[in-house]
């Protein structure tokens, strides 16, 4: 009598095995990671993306020295205003992200300080990442309705710390 | 006695190992990354910019093709030709409410006349087995948008090296 009582205890504890689809899972978490190595850190939502027709992917981030060049204030509203004023003083004109993923205002009278950011972060990917220096790249965010002026103060700015190759951010436009 | 015995040993040799909540941990992370990588569409333009430095002291073969942006957006192919309209960015923000200015900020982005000239110029230097030297000239004051259309022209004409210069003067 007691022995059947322990058979349909048996029976009635039925379990998925679940090892298989943590595999799976595990596989997709690990590519989904792998792509995710993008630039993240110093996408600075202040800046208003220029949009280009003939734009590629930007497959390798690696090496690329993330310069946001931003407009006037006037230019900028809602949610972009908010994080800009917040993040940043007024009359900056160049932002970027230090490895700690602190943010940085540099304004205009700044540009030596940005030369020496660029030549340290240089420095940084060429001596401790490895990184060939053909591939060290200013990956420049242009807001928009930037002037010129200040990109292209930027990339001399690239140029005096030893970065020749720019890249310019763009979006996709439909 | 003894039975009784076998059975709690039986019971206790079976340990399990309670993994819903790494399977939740997973799953929360495995959205997050889909999330962030769908996210990612930030591209990017397919121009070099020389180096300024070691040019070539010899004259080139052909001789370079200058574009110049003015203040106002108005973009002039060798200082005479005019390629392009002054640009508005007033039409940029009006674009998402009202279709026909949609259609014109698209129209005035467009820069047909330059793409011509680009391609132009691309074709005489194949024919001479050169590569095209191309010089954009912008104004401090243009907007860098104007700056990306240029580009995005020259890529059309399929033209991926530029040298750069920033005009003092209007």
């Amino acid at each position: 009598m007691s022995k059947k009582k322990l058979n349909t205890k048996e029976e009635v504890s039925a379990d998925i095995n679940l090892s298989p689809m943590i595999d799976c899972c595990f596989l997709l978490l690990i590519f989904f990671v792998v792509n995710a190595t993008q630039i993240t850190v110093s996408k600075d939502p202040s800046v208003g993306m220029p949009s280009a027709v003939s734009c590629t992917e930007l497959k390798d981030a690696k090496g690329c020295i993330v310069v946001n060049v931003f407009a006037d204030v006037e230019n900028m509203k809602g949610n972009a205003l908010n994080k800009f004023t917040a993040t940043y003083p007024a009359g900056t004109y160049w932002g970027v992200a230090e490895a700690g993923g602190k943010s940085i205002g540099y304004t205009s009278s700044q540009t030596q300080e940005l030369t020496d950011f660029i030549s340290k972060q240089k420095d940084l990917f060429k001596n401790q990442q490895k990184i060939e220096e053909s591939k060290i790249r200013l990956y420049l965010r242009g807001d928009q309705n930037a002037p010129w002026e200040r990109s292209a103060t930027a990339i001399r700015c690239a140029a005096a710390a030893g970065v020749n190759n720019i890249v310019f951010g763009t979006l996709p436009s439909k | 006695m003894a039975r009784h015995k076998q059975l709690q040993t039986e019971e206790q040799g079976d340990p399990e190992m309670n993994i819903s909540s790494l399977i939740d941990c997973v799953f929360l992370l495995l959205i997050y990354f889909i999330v962030a990588t769908s996210l990612v569409s930030e591209k990017k333009l397919d121009i070099s910019i020389p180096a300024t430095e070691g040019q070539a002291s010899s004259k080139p073969p052909l001789d370079p093709g200058k574009i110049s942006v003015r203040g106002d957006g108005t973009t002039f192919w060798n200082n005479d030709l005019q390629v392009s309209e002054p640009y508005d960015a007033s039409l940029a923000d009006a674009k998402k409410t009202d279709p026909a200015a949609a259609a014109a900020y698209s129209a005035q982005r467009k820069m047909e006349q330059l793409v011509e000239q680009l391609k132009l110029l691309k074709d005489q230097a194949t024919a001479i087995d050169t590569n095209p030297v191309v010089m954009l000239e912008g104004s401090p004051r243009t907007a860098h948008q104007r700056i990306v259309d240029v580009m995005a022209a020259l890529a059309e004409a399929d033209i991926h090296s530029v040298g750069l210069s920033t005009a003092v003067e209007e």
